[in-house]
């Protein structure tokens, strides 16, 4: 997979191509517009990571004149503008997702990897397995080596989630966001209380842990 | 003044065409009697009614009678005539005798020449006047908008706000034209200090989690090198900042609201969605305390069962975190085996949300503070959050143009009231 990560500045340049990186992508970097469009009219890449204020050239401008090219490939827009407008002025000038900064990388990452597999269109599975853990998406029935769980359904969607990105960090945001459609912080840490729940009812009645807490970043699910 | 010049002139023409008119007609008659006399018997005979009317009439007038081409007699004397001011009037007899009677227009010109002096006068009067009066009047129109331009370049070049323009007091449109600037001022100005004042805010706010951060990244650094307290310290700054950011997005929210500058995206919204979205989000959260939450629809604030669901016209997202805020602090505040109780209703003006919990209700010194900025009441609770989120809900129902209040229930706990107009 290749990525191309249009941002000026340098510090968050070298955080995102890095975590790209170690994730398996082959990278490569741009500091401005002109550079970035060169770089996008050159090669095909399988995605590209565009900050919008950029010198040069802005990056929605960028992403206007690709697509007026029929260059279709998808587009992560970066901004520290969090403003509605702002979010559907960046998707109409043709990007495929709008990430605010700050913003955790575990959720940069989730965002690329979500824009890859889509435009890549591969088969949607029908379950997800993580060791012995099985999760049935027709039948909505979870087992763990062999012995039914029941989740109640907000248990079942975090655990869909989570087992869908397995071997991922989630953070908190996007848990919220992908379990409960909501894209504010409730004060009290909702997220914590359903984790607990779940992890009560796949990880405590077994030897071997599933559901892990990375502190200050999110939850993973990984053998 | 145009106008007042064209009667002038009118009334100076009529004058002189009618002048003329009686002279010709005097001098008609007088040739009508003259021709008569003379026929009666000839010369002799007009000769002596001229003599005669001419000793008795004021007016000279000049006659003469023309016999067959050669001049025969004058019966006036020849002197003193100018056959340039000379109005004449005259007939051919049968004979082919010419009777001609003749007047002077010397009279009428004089009169005439005094009434042109006198119409120049008025006409000049008239002028003056209305030049006079059009510059007055128009100073006077010019005046506050001068003073309106003078007070817009006043506050362009300072950059002050606080400049205001004088009302005439007049009631005229000038005057409302000026009251609304004002009001726009005064609008701006409120905005301009809104914004300072929550930037001053803000920027204080962020002042103590920013220290907090600080000081863990540096007690970490200062402290021997060990890999698993540096990855303590490492996630304690994560979750800081992530702290930082909330904080800073919620005091914006706030601000924004509070000053009018939020964006509200309208819709009709159901106040039973919004709960139902809220009270699906906190269920984990109270189930795990051991709280009960219970919804209930159709309390109007007289008719408990007239409407049974209240719509408004608002943001869904910015209601959904009203609601949201109000469980949560309910939550919060209620012990384990304790209730909250979300109520949904209308009566005639307003539709309503009401949270009821059983805690300890709010003490009576901190009661007037419960919605200020980061106040925490009875920080002992060591509850988590950050002070801010009843703060959003005053801020956002207001700029709903709704209301919010708390009251305790006696024996029971804090009963928190949503008014929103429909």
């Amino acid at each position: 997979m290749r990525a191309l990560v249009v941002e000026d500045d340098s510090s968050i340049a070298e955080f995102v191509v890095r975590g790209l990186r170690e994730a398996g992508f082959a990278v490569d970097q741009a500091t401005e517009g002109e550079e970035g469009l060169a770089a996008a009219s050159r090669q095909t890449y399988d995605v590209a990571i565009v900050d919008v204020m950029l010198p040069k050239r802005d990056g929605l401008s960028i992403i206007e004149e690709l697509r007026r090219r029929g260059v279709t490939m998808p587009v992560l827009i970066l901004s520290a503008r969090r403003s509605v407008d702002d979010r559907v002025r960046g998707l109409q000038a043709g990007g495929d997702d709008y990430l605010t900064k700050p913003f955790a990388f575990a959720e940069l990452l989730a965002r690329v990897q979500a824009l890859v597999r889509r435009a890549t269109r591969a088969p949607e599975p029908t379950t997800l397995t993580v060791e012995d853990l099985l999760l049935d998406l027709l039948s909505r029935r979870v087992t763990r080596g062999g012995k039914p769980v029941d989740l109640r359904p907000r248990e079942f969607s975090l655990l869909e989630y989570l087992m869908r990105n397995a071997g991922r960090v989630v953070s908190k945001t996007m848990i919220l966001s992908h379990v409960w459609e909501y894209n504010f912080d409730p004060q009290t840490n909702v997220v914590d209380v359903l984790v607990s729940r779940l992890r009560e009812k796949i990880d405590r009645p077994f030897d071997k842990k599933l559901l892990h807490t990375v502190r200050g970043v999110g939850y993973v699910l990984r053998a | 003044m145009i106008g007042s010049l064209a009667i002038v002139l009118l009334t100076y023409y009529l004058t002189a065409v009618s002048l003329t008119q009686r002279d010709r007609q005097i001098l008609q008659a007088k040739l009508g009697d003259y021709t008569a006399a003379y026929l009666r018997g000839g010369i002799n005979v007009l000769a002596n009614t001229v003599r005669i009317e001419q000793r008795a009439a004021p007016e000279r007038l000049f006659v003469r009678v023309i016999d067959r081409g050669v001049e025969a007699v004058v019966l006036s004397d020849s002197d003193g005539w100018d056959p340039a001011r000379l109005e004449t009037a005259s007939v051919r007899l049968a004979d082919g005798t010419l009777v001609q009677v003749g007047k002077s227009t010397e009279a009428r010109e004089a009169l005439l020449a005094r009434f042109r002096a006198a119409l120049g006068l008025v006409t000049l009067s008239i002028v003056v006047i209305a030049l006079t009066g059009g510059w007055l009047v128009t100073q006077s129109a010019l005046f506050p908008i001068r003073r309106l331009t003078q007070a817009v370049r006043q506050i362009i070049r300072t950059g002050r706000t606080n400049a205001r323009v004088p009302l005439a007091g007049t009631g005229d449109a000038l005057d409302e034209l000026t009251a609304l600037f004002n009001a726009m001022l005064d609008k701006i100005e409120g905005l301009v200090a809104a914004m300072r004042q929550s930037l001053d805010n803000v920027s204080h706010d962020l002042r103590t989690p920013l220290t907090r951060l600080r000081g863990t990244a540096e007690m970490a650094l200062a402290g021997p090198s060990d890999v698993e307290r540096y990855r303590e310290a490492l996630a304690d700054c994560v979750e800081e900042s992530d702290r930082v950011l909330v904080m800073l997005n919620t005091l914006m929210d706030i601000s924004e609201a509070e000053s009018g500058a939020m964006q509200l995206q309208r819709e009709p919204v159901a106040l039973s969605d919004v709960v139902a979205r809220a009270t699906d989000l906190y269920r984990e959260v109270a189930d795990a305390k051991g709280v009960a939450m219970v919804v209930r629809t159709g309390t109007g604030a007289q008719d408990a069962a007239s409407q049974p669901d209240a719509v408004v016209m608002g943001d869904r997202t910015r209601l959904e975190q009203v609601a949201a805020n109000l469980i949560d602090n309910a939550l919060k505040y209620t012990p384990p085996g304790g209730r909250v109780e979300v109520e949904i209703g209308a009566d005639g003006q307003a539709a309503i949300l009401r949270v009821r919990d059983t805690g300890p209700g709010i003490p009576a010194a901190e009661m007037p503070r419960i919605f200020d900025r980061l106040f925490r009441g009875d920080t002992s609770r060591a509850e988590r959050g950050l002070g801010l989120g009843l703060s959003l809900v005053k801020a956002v129902v207001e700029a709903h143009g709704g209301t919010v209040g708390v009251e305790n229930e006696p024996g029971r706990g804090a009963v928190f009231t949503v008014r929103l107009p429909p």
